[in-house]
């Protein structure tokens, strides 16, 4: 998995770099296996291993897929999973600790109580807020960590430390990594997914699930949740079915020729054989997104027939979709454009969060539901949480908004290998900081891999003259009390 | 003695050598005194070499290395080879074979006073790691008898200096056409091996016009060279080519690639960065001028340091803006050691071949280069600063030294005019301004960094790279692995540090050993599509050995001495080599024996940039727009891909097709939003140096490619060509389509296939209108089919891995 190691083959290159390059990644894998059909590693060196394997990791993983909830913006620690009594008790005065409170020259309110109740739910009692009633419903699925923190207070360099564990730009993505350590599982559709909100991506966009330095085949394809769900996916306005078939049969007729006077190369191969994947394609990605034939009560449990829940939810149903049919990370994003259509509640934090909590609420608990029914449960992973999160104080005096806040914020995982049902860590008693057993978004990352069977001290890139990590050259650890 | 009890060969095979040696030579080998040890013939029948290749060899990598190898010996001593623990440092061996509980290794890592223990640093070794040492030196302690003993890094072939050997003498006289030959063939033929025949004069031909300009030959270009082709018709049209505007325009590209260049700053707003296409339209004059390649440097490290600095040796430092650039960091002053970073490690990696950046918090862990030549590079740049006002990044006049006080005179007299309002009407000030502006106009702007001040900052090492942290205070310096004796900085000059100029100076310096052989394996690895160093950003340890290392010396010499630092003449002496002009055919018998063609018994076989596969499209659909320079196009990007954006209304507005249809080179990068088609196909790393593209084979390459709205609008200027060019007769549209995109006819196979789906083509869609009862007559039908023949023809594979 670290450094490029030659490898010759006959391909005229290594077959190290060869499969790496057609392999792992987007459609890839597909590639490696119909070269595998056709015969054309028999016989040749280094064939007897086999062409590189969907899935291998290091050790057996607890979970083969992950579901990244993303709450853009930055959701509130407090009016969300973390409960401040303290917090109520002190409402109205001003904040006197020692964290440094507020972005960039902001106006700093005083200590604002959460307007929402907290219940504890479930056999476990895991205090939910009023916030989340559908997902309360599965609190002894939930592993809250109270003690999340971040580097940063922006936006920009906090998508990007959440999604590629830097604060800059251009590294590869958790679902990079994830392509490059365990390939893809199906031929016919990408390994990383990420669906956006209606109202625009996070932002940095793409640089969020770029595959950095690592070839583009890693990086995430956006898929829209309606019309044609990749680009370029459908064939030209104008242009039958009929007609798209034909020229493409012409196509590998004459490129079959070609091939023949170089029959060693393996990129010309592979090439032609994109365009036959490509064109299967066309099918497959289509008719994941098509939930029309959905029955009305999973629609109805998603949330397509409310207005407020139908693109969340919609998204949600093609998850468990892309899901079945082998997608290993797939993002979705709530919230996207600027301050109140994204979680940063600024202004009004208080109707901020309802609207985007009630956006997704419903639709996140339809997908454990569906999930569970299914059997994947048991083979995927949810994570739940945005950048950073929110001060405990208003921002501005009387003002119903929240600053942001990187000391201490929540974040929940589910599913394959969490234990659930469960709190870990805490921030201070007015929920600022995380003081007990802190977890850095490096540790987060760590645990993420750990439980896809990746050991992220060995996840390893060559690139500028370093072997390369998710987590970086910083200890971070796997968080023990998440795991089941 | 017991310095040599180590057993690099096997008892049985001392045996038989020591059948054939002296009694003497008997005593005097190292495994015979091993026999007179107790004990130790015993265990060693058993034990193999594995144990070091599996388990000693990690934990020493792991734990010893960073002090006690080929990078640092300290104490004199090395771990990093079999031969050299046994060999030991300073204070003698490290151990003694068969009896680990003398030997020093184990004593160390065992002790329990904190200043004997080693590692001296971080946990010490585990129980397991340790038994694993003991259970290896009391059997013997044995290493494969061919380990490879690394050179040290003062012997690292890179850091010595460029030598010119002697052209090798070839059995072969008639193939070579120059020494460039002389030096392939010699490796050939010691293997008994034959170079691929010439490739064929069409071949040829539309290979140099890719490689050098980016486009394919016209119909005229072919037919002129096809009347009588011969290798020095041949070299007539390379320098041709090498004249035309289009070669800067295809080499500027590969330039910028190494330099990071892009259009935009990353990061939350990403922001246009103002004027910086004038470092992209200073790199393509630069090359289409031939400037020096030693000149290059200076003028892009200090173009305003150089005596006679011009608009357009500062316009070159925009080299160093290039990096992204956050307009709201978290931490200023970590942003700012960020921002000196780029600068730094783009600086090593471009010029030197080195990946100085590692050493940033800690003393590089492969290489020679410790955080004090890292943060020595840094001093030399720490003057710099970059001109903005809040988030806004401000561009800045740029002309001569007399220039810049003419404007500063002005602007000095604008503002004292604009205070006179006491005195002046409003009217009136305007009148005497706009006087003053048309006496002295506006100098243009660039995007540039500036050193305001004479008085450089004080650079310090910072300790694990936190600005909180300084350490020792440093002088600027080179990596002192590259000199005996420092380069003179010369002290404060009337305007800046002079830091840079003493950096460039060295750098362009013909004694640098290294600036030359990386520029030299820039070019060759353009031109073959693998450099002779296969990392052409690691001249480093880690970096790969030359393939041919002779040849890079060669020419690296050549390049300095004899052209010099003529990029052009490396051009014409690479391109005039029966090398490069080796047919791609393949040879079973060489693949098997060499498939990566280190000896380059072939050409090897390339895709195109994604930039030479999109300007060949517009050049044979007849669209190119040849216009130069000036501000970036944005190609029209799907409704589609700017969804995911935060402000999607806003973030891209298209220009027109005319301004769309100019070359590649001259697209927006903007590097939070790559414009699909460029990234599918593999454009490079917009973020730090990209020394080479990497060429993926996926799926949505292909959707792009034939789906996309690019291709498909150039399939129907196409096709709308070859109806004018070549009339209606679909023989001769089928001949112009051949020759216009793939420079050769069409085989009389490929054309009657060709013939024969237009007219099943043509036929299906009339009878599906028909079915439909749609009308359609049969010129449109037959139009459509000949725009799929050319949508076809953009796809082959021919047309994007030209031979």
């Amino acid at each position: 998995m670290s450094r490029f190691i030659p490898n010759p083959t006959p391909c005229g290159r290594s077959r190290r770099e060869f499969l790496w390059q057609v392999g792992g990644g987007f459609a890839g894998i597909a590639l490696i296996d119909l070269l595998s059909d056709s015969g054309f590693f028999e016989g040749k060196a280094g064939a007897a291993t086999g062409p590189f394997p969907p899935g291998r990791p290091h050790f057996p993983a607890r979970a083969k897929h992950c579901v990244f909830l993303f709450m853009n913006g930055g959701p509130s620690q407090v009016d969300t999973f973390d409960p401040k009594p303290e917090l109520t008790k002190f409402n109205g005065l001003p904040y006197r600790g020692d964290a440094k409170v507020g972005s960039n020259g902001r106006p700093i309110g005083h200590l604002m109580q959460s307007p929402f109740d907290f219940q504890e739910h479930g056999q476990s009692g895991l205090p939910i807020s009023s916030l989340f009633p559908h997902t309360a419903k599965f609190a002894d699925d939930l592993c809250v960590i109270r003690s999340m923190f971040t580097d940063t207070a922006a936006h920009a360099s906090g998508c990007l430390q959440m999604n590629t564990g830097s604060i800059f730009i251009g590294k590869p993505s958790l679902g990079a990594w994830l392509s490059y350590g365990l390939g893809a599982i199906n031929r016919n559709l990408p390994s990383f997914v990420v669906m956006t909100d209606p109202r625009g991506g996070p932002i940095g966009s793409a640089s969020n699930w770029t595959a950095g330095y690592m070839p583009a085949s890693h990086q995430g394809t956006l898929f829209r949740s309606g019309g044609s769900p990749l680009l370029d996916l459908a064939t030209p306005e104008g242009t039958s079915d009929a007609t798209q078939r034909h020229s493409l049969d012409l196509l590998k007729k004459l490129n079959e020729e070609h091939l023949k006077q170089h029959p060693d190369e393996s990129e010309l191969l592979a090439r032609i054989e994109s365009y036959e994947l490509a064109y299967r394609m066309q099918t497959t990605a289509a008719s994941v997104i098509d939930v029309e034939h959905e029955d009305e009560a999973t629609r109805e449990m998603y949330g397509l027939n409310e207005k407020r829940t139908a693109d969340f939810g919609r998204k949600c149903l093609i998850t468990r979709r892309l899901l079945e049919n082998g997608v290993r990370f797939i993002q979705l994003y709530s919230g996207g454009g600027h301050i109140e259509d994204t979680w940063d509640g600024h202004n009004n934090c208080v109707e901020n969060h309802k609207l985007h909590a009630g956006e997704t609420d419903k639709p996140i608990a339809a997908l454990i539901t569906d999930l569970k029914r299914s059997g994947l449960w048991d083979e995927t992973l949810l994570v739940w949480g945005g950048e950073f999160g929110r001060t405990p104080t208003s921002e501005g005096v009387g003002k119903p908004g929240r600053d942001h806040d990187w000391h201490g914020f929540s974040m929940w995982l589910a599913g394959a290998g969490v234990k659930g049902g469960q709190a870990i860590g805490a921030t201070d008693e007015l929920g600022f900081k995380a003081v007990e057993e802190p977890c850095h978004v490096g540790d987060l990352h760590a645990t993420v891999l750990h439980l896809l069977g990746l050991d992220h001290t060995k996840l390893t890139y060559f690139h500028q003259g370093l072997d390369q990590r998710l987590t970086g050259v910083l200890d971070r650890r796997v968080i023990q009390k998440v795991l089941a | 003695m017991t310095g040599a009890l180590l057993v690099p060969v096997s008892l049985t095979e001392y045996f038989r050598h020591s059948k054939r040696c002296s009694f003497r030579a008997r005593v005097s080998s190292l495994a015979f005194m091993l026999m007179l040890l107790p004990g130790v013939a015993r265990t060693t029948r058993a034990a193999s070499s594995t144990a070091y290749e599996r388990d000693i060899k990690p934990i020493l990598q792991q734990r010893c290395y960073s002090c006690h190898s080929r990078l640092k010996q300290k104490s004199e001593l090395r771990l990093d080879a079999g031969a050299l623990i046994g060999k030991g440092g300073k204070h003698g061996s490290a151990i003694v074979a068969g009896r680990s509980a003398e030997s020093p290794l184990l004593q160390r890592v065992l002790s329990t006073v904190e200043d004997e223990r080693m590692p001296p640093e971080g946990k010490p070794l585990t129980p397991d790691q340790i038994a694993l040492l003991r259970r290896w030196i009391d059997d013997g302690a044995r290493y494969p008898k061919d380990e490879v003993i690394p050179q040290t890094a003062a012997e690292h072939w890179a850091f010595q200096p460029v030598r010119q050997p002697p052209v090798p003498t070839v059995k072969n006289k008639r193939w070579p056409r120059n020494a460039i030959d002389r030096f392939v063939l010699a490796k050939l033929e010691q293997r008994g091996w034959k170079p691929a025949p010439v490739a064929g004069p069409r071949a040829l031909l539309r290979r140099v016009h890719l490689d050098l300009t980016g486009l394919p030959p016209t119909l005229a270009e072919q037919e002129s060279f096809l009347q009588a082709p011969s290798a020095d018709a041949l070299d007539q049209v390379i320098d041709g080519l090498l004249s035309r505007p289009a070669y800067g325009e295809r080499w500027a590209r590969h330039w910028l690639d190494v330099v990071r260049y892009a259009d935009s700053n990353g990061y939350e707003r990403d922001a246009e960065k103002p004027f910086v296409w004038r470092y992209r339209d200073y790199v393509i004059n630069a090359l289409n001028g031939d400037k020096p390649f030693d000149r290059f440097i200076l003028e892009q490290l200090a173009g305003d340091e150089l005596p006679g600095a011009c608009a357009e040796t500062m316009i070159a430092t925009g080299f160093q803006r290039l990096g992204h650039w956050d307009d709201e960091p978290a931490d200023p002053e970590t942003d700012r050691y960020d921002q000196l970073d780029d600068i730094v490690s783009t600086t090593a990696q471009a010029f030197l071949g080195l990946t100085l950046g590692c050493a940033r918090c800690h003393d590089h862990k492969f290489e020679p280069l410790s955080t004090r030549d890292y943060y020595s590079m840094v001093a030399v740049f720490n003057p710099l600063r970059r001109p903005q006002k809040g988030r806004t990044e401000l561009a800045l006049p740029v002309g001569s030294r007399e220039e810049l006080a003419v404007l500063a005179g002005r602007d000095g007299e604008i503002g004292r005019l604009q205070q006179q309002t006491n005195t002046l009407t409003a009217a009136e000030i305007e009148k005497r301004i706009q006087k003053l502006r048309d006496a002295t106009p506006d100098l243009p702007q660039a995007y540039i960094l500036q050193e305001p001040a004479t008085n450089p900052p004080v650079t310090h090492v910072l300790l694990r790279g936190s600005p909180g942290r300084p350490g020792e205070v440093v002088a600027p310096a080179v990596p002192s692995v590259l000199v005996n004796k420092q380069p003179e900085f010369q002290p404060s000059g009337e305007r800046t540090s002079g830091r840079r100029l003493g950096l460039a100076s060295w750098m362009a310096s013909p004694d640098n050993s290294l600036t030359a052989r990386v520029i030299v394996n820039r070019v060759w690895q353009q031109h073959f599509g693998y450099g002779l160093v296969r990392t052409p950003n690691d001249f480093g340890l880690m970096g790969e050995p030359a393939t041919h290392p002779e040849l890079l010396d060669w020419l690296a010499h050549w390049f300095v001495n004899e052209a010099h630092w003529s990029l052009k003449k490396l051009h014409r002496l690479i391109l005039a080599s029966n090398t490069w002009r080796m047919s791609k055919a393949p040879n079973p018998e060489y693949a098997a024996a060499d498939p990566e063609d280190r000896l380059l018994w072939r050409m090897p076989y390339r895709r195109l940039e994604v930039e030479a596969i999109r300007d060949s499209m517009l050049a044979v659909s007849g669209q190119l727009n040849t216009k130069g320079f000036g501000p970036s196009m944005k190609p029209r990007i799907q409704q589609a891909a700017l969804e995911a954006n935060t402000d999607k209304e806003s973030i891209w507005k298209p220009s027109d097709d005319l301004e769309a249809s100019r070359r590649t080179i001259y697209a927006f990068i903007k590097r939070g939003l790559v414009v699909p088609m460029l990234e599918v196909l593999d454009l490079g790393d917009t973020v730090s140096s990209c020394p080479k593209r990497q060429v993926t084979t996926v799926a949505p390459q292909a959707l792009s490619l034939f789906n996309g709205e690019f291709v498909n609008q150039q399939t129907r200027h196409f096709a709308a060509r070859l109806l004018i060019e070549a009339g209606s007769d679909h023989r001769k549209q089928i001949d112009l389509a051949w020759r216009l995109a793939l420079g050769r006819p069409p085989a009389k196979d490929e054309a009657a296939t060709m013939l024969e789906f237009r007219e099943q083509e043509a036929g299906r869609l009339l009878a599906e209108a028909a079915k439909e009862n749609r009308s359609l007559s049969n010129t449109e039908a037959q139009r459509a089919a000949l725009e799929q023949m050319c949508r076809v023809i953009y796809n082959l594979n021919e047309f994007v891995y030209p031979e």
